[in-house]
């Protein structure tokens, strides 16, 4: 279909699709592009960013909240430990080197000793040590699951913190982002009431912008720190983030370069694949490889039919997901295989059953008579009702499309749809439900993002985003407990390989999509995702192109 | 009757309306027919443009536009009448009670009436449906509950007027029981206004239905010409037919229904006897 546009000064291109290995791209993808900038001599230094932010941004207290629009605007402001590149390695940040001693239980972390806060004051072990112990592990959502085996950081000076470990934790090390861990300042929030800080909302930490001002309901306004640790960073003068509540309004401004910058379904998927064909915008699916998230269908195993193995296969054999992600997420996707983001590649494994199958109708119908479901005079096999995701479009076309399937196979579905708040009781706390359709963020180790999906202690009624199918067997929950505290990385990846065999085979879920969500953004600016994170980077390295 | 056919015919749009009506009813009908299984099944490419291989194109899923319109014939009418049917049952229980009654009767039926009547009646119909949950049920259920104040007021000033005519009290003299009086004696008299509103009543209930399905407050297992626009709305710039079919349809069905309603009206006012 259509070229890659080139830029100004000749830029070097390269097709996304190949490099994240987006399979059978087909029309809906082609335009799916991102763009390498030259290696100029000197960076233009300067310009305005505008961000566009969906929805609305309730707090900028990143350290307590990780919704998405809480870390794509508060992010600016803090540092983190590390930093990572796209196949997820982690790289030196506020922390120039680290050690993970051959047991696993001490990590010793070098800070960087050129590092001041907004405020002027430097930056120490001591911000580290408070970091975690009381912050992440106080108030951040996920942060004592990161750092649930931190006994205590010991400080023995300024620019070393040792953290001490009950079990060795490898996954602690892809936990220290800046936006999943921002550090934030001792000297402002030692003594103080962590959720209430007026800190919370006037921002202040090591990252390139410092917080300006907050016009509520207009504009936040973050400008560049010039005593950044990096030295020349960041190059922008100013990031300025806005919300706009119309999704058609968010895609006429940027299509006017009113605003340069959204991600994470700021702009519809049909609309995404339209305005990667202008000539000025540019839309990328790169910057979301540690999120890892999943798509799928998920069965409640304690109820028949789905407490049938040979049923649920069915249905993972059912879809056909290409035809989903090219017709339902406009090409936005990759055909998904197991419970592991193919992103997180040295856990990830092909080697397990194919559902994808171009015979997966016959197939599905072959084993449901197996499993007793013979088709009655009108040709059905047995009712099932549907829930659909209420999150949108592509949701109920995802529901239109199953039931249709399905019907295939002689299953009459009814489809519901219900608000957000009665679908999660109805899944994680009434345990209601046949089948529903949901997805998840894998994050960066399936410690973290896979686990709570899976094992046999997440199955807590009433929390939601946890085990919602009930299912567990004493092997996989072994495999987990293993993998968890498995410090030889070699073996770790053997025990999740295992795992994904184990579960792709009994199906408690029929995975559909690895999700690839576009950001737009202007091409005036470059650099723009220059890492797994995205739009929830720093941002330090973005610069007029 | 022939009378009536008569006037109802002298008005040229009336004829017209009823056409087109008849045309959708029709093509209502003629659905499960025509397009044997469900209108949700993907039948051929998506985005496939009218007057190719379907007729009327094929939608982002590659449905049948003209089998969606069809069956979604069938829902806006089913809904439009079955909810007007509804209004229209309970606003001549309350409006004829008030109205015949008078008295402190009136006043609690009336303020009850007017309770309803102060909110937005759309806004009404959305709350409703979201909290019971879109299924077709609930939605009749909503339209008829936003519905059938205006009628109840009308009811009431026909039955408040005929209460007190000569006919209506010789009834009481003989000692005729109320509900007999009601029923067999002011009813069909008060008949026509109330036939004329209804029939307007299935319009306004259909742009409802249409504009919760637009909103994804339809019910997802039924076609339905809002659900058509509403799911086509996000490909306007792409794909224009799948918006300006059931837009037409519904444009053509609102207007063809308040023509023959102006028809009724003509026809079984009165006044307009003589002419």
């Amino acid at each position: 279909m259509n070229e890659p546009h080139s830029g100004p000064t000749g830029t070097t291109r390269r097709n996304f699709l190949r490099t994240t290995g987006l399979a059978t791209a087909g029309a809906a993808t082609a335009s799916l592009m991102v763009r390498r900038p030259a290696v100029a001599a000197e960076p233009k230094r300067g310009g305005t960013l505008v961000h566009l932010i969906q929805p609305e941004v309730p707090t900028l207290a990143t350290y307590m909240s990780t919704s998405s629009p809480v870390s794509q605007a508060g992010t600016r402001a803090y540092a983190g430990l590390l930093e990572y590149d796209f196949d997820l390695n982690p790289k030196p940040s506020l922390a120039e080197s680290w050690k993970v001693s051959d047991d696993g239980l001490t990590v010793t972390f070098k800070l960087r000793k050129d590092v001041v806060f907004h405020d002027g004051k430097p930056f120490t072990s001591a911000d580290v040590q408070f970091g975690v112990m009381e912050v992440l592990k106080g108030v951040h959502p996920r942060g004592p699951g990161s750092f649930r085996e931190v006994t205590r950081v010991e400080t023995p000076d300024a620019h070393t913190a040792v953290f001490r470990l009950g079990n060795p934790a490898p996954y602690m090390l892809m936990a220290l982002s800046s936006y999943e861990s921002p550090i934030v300042p001792k000297h402002l929030f030692q003594g103080s009431d962590l959720r209430n800080s007026k800190h919370a909302n006037e921002p202040v930490g090591a990252g390139p912008y410092k917080f300006v001002e907050w016009k509520r309901g207009q504009y936040i306004r973050f400008d560049r720190f010039d005593k950044y640790f990096k030295k020349g960073q960041p190059y922008l003068d100013r990031i300025v983030q806005r919300s706009i509540a119309d999704s058609a309004t968010r895609t006429a401004v940027l299509e006017r370069g009113e605003a340069h910058l959204t991600g994470f379904g700021g702009v519809p998927y049909s609309d995404a694949k339209a305005l990667g064909k202008l000539p000025h915008l540019t839309v990328t699916t790169k910057g979301y490889e540690m999120f890892s998230t999943l798509t799928w269908l998920e069965f409640n195993t304690r109820k028949p039919p789905f407490d049938n193995k040979k049923v649920r296969q069915a249905i993972a054999y059912a879809m056909d997901r290409q035809w989903i992600i090219d017709n339902i997420w406009f090409g936005f996707g990759k055909v998904a295989t197991g419970p592991i983001n193919s992103n997180l590649k040295q856990f990830y494994t092909a080697d397990v059953r194919n559902y994808q199958v171009p015979d997966g109708l016959e197939l599905a119908n072959r084993l449901l008579d197996e499993a007793g479901h013979k088709r009655n005079g009108s040709g059905v096999r047995f009712e099932l009702v549907h829930d659909l995701t209420p999150y949108g479009e592509e949701w109920q076309r995802f529901g239109e499309y199953v039931k249709q399937r399905l019907d295939q196979l002689g299953i009459k579905v009814t489809l519901r749809y219900e608000d957000v708040a009665t679908w999660l009781r109805r899944v994680y706390t009434d345990l209601d439900f046949q089948m529903t359709s949901n997805w998840l963020h894998g994050f960066a180790d399936p410690v973290i993002g896979v686990h709570r999906n899976y094992h046999s202690s997440f199955i807590k009624k009433g929390t939601v985003f946890v085990n919602g199918t009930g299912w567990s067997s004493p092997r996989t929950d072994q495999l987990m407990d293993k993998a968890a505290v498995e410090p030889d990385a070699t073996k770790r990846a053997a025990l999740y390989k295992e795992l994904q065999k184990l579960l792709v085979e009994e199906a408690p879920i029929a995975w559909i999509l690895e999700n690839k969500f576009p950001t737009v953004y202007n091409n005036k600016f470059a650099d723009v995702i220059a890492g797994p994170l995205g739009i929830l980077e720093t941002l330090d390295q973005v610069r007029l192109a | 009757m022939r009378d009536f056919g008569r006037r109802f015919a002298r008005n040229r749009g009336a004829v017209i309306g009823l056409v087109i009506l008849g045309a959708v009813l029709g093509l209502g009908l003629a659905a499960p027919v025509v397009f044997p299984g469900d209108p949700f099944q993907m039948a051929g490419k998506p985005f496939e443009r009218p007057l190719g291989a379907f007729a009327l194109g094929t939608d982002m899923m590659g449905r049948d536009v003209l089998a969606g319109l069809a069956h979604g014939a069938r829902t806006s009418l089913l809904i439009g009448l079955v909810a007007t049917v509804i209004a229209v049952v309970i606003a001549t229980v309350l409006g004829g009670c008030a109205g015949y009654y008078g008295g402190r009767i009136d006043d609690v039926l009336m303020r009850f009436t007017e309770f309803f009547q102060t909110i937005p009646s759309f806004l009404f119909a959305i709350v409703l449906v979201a909290i019971l949950s879109p299924r077709i049920e609930n939605i009749i259920f909503a339209i008829a509950a936003v519905s059938w104040p205006p009628i109840t007021r009308l009811v009431r000033g026909e039955f408040m007027a005929m209460r007190n005519r000569e006919f209506v009290q010789a009834c009481v003299v003989l000692g005729m029981r109320d509900r007999a009086i009601i029923f067999t004696e002011i009813l069909p008299n008060a008949l026509s206004p109330i036939l004329v509103t209804g029939s307007l009543m299935v319009a306004t209930a259909i742009l409802i239905e249409s504009a919760l399905a637009f909103l994804g407050l339809g019910d997802p297992n039924v076609m339905s010409w809002g659900f058509m626009i509403g799911s086509g709305r996000t490909f306007l710039r792409t794909a224009w037919w799948l918006c300006a079919i059931p837009g037409l349809a519904i444009l053509l069905t609102v207007l063809a229904i308040n023509l023959v309603g102006e028809g009724l009206n003509d026809a079984l006012n009165p006044r307009l006897k003589h002419l």
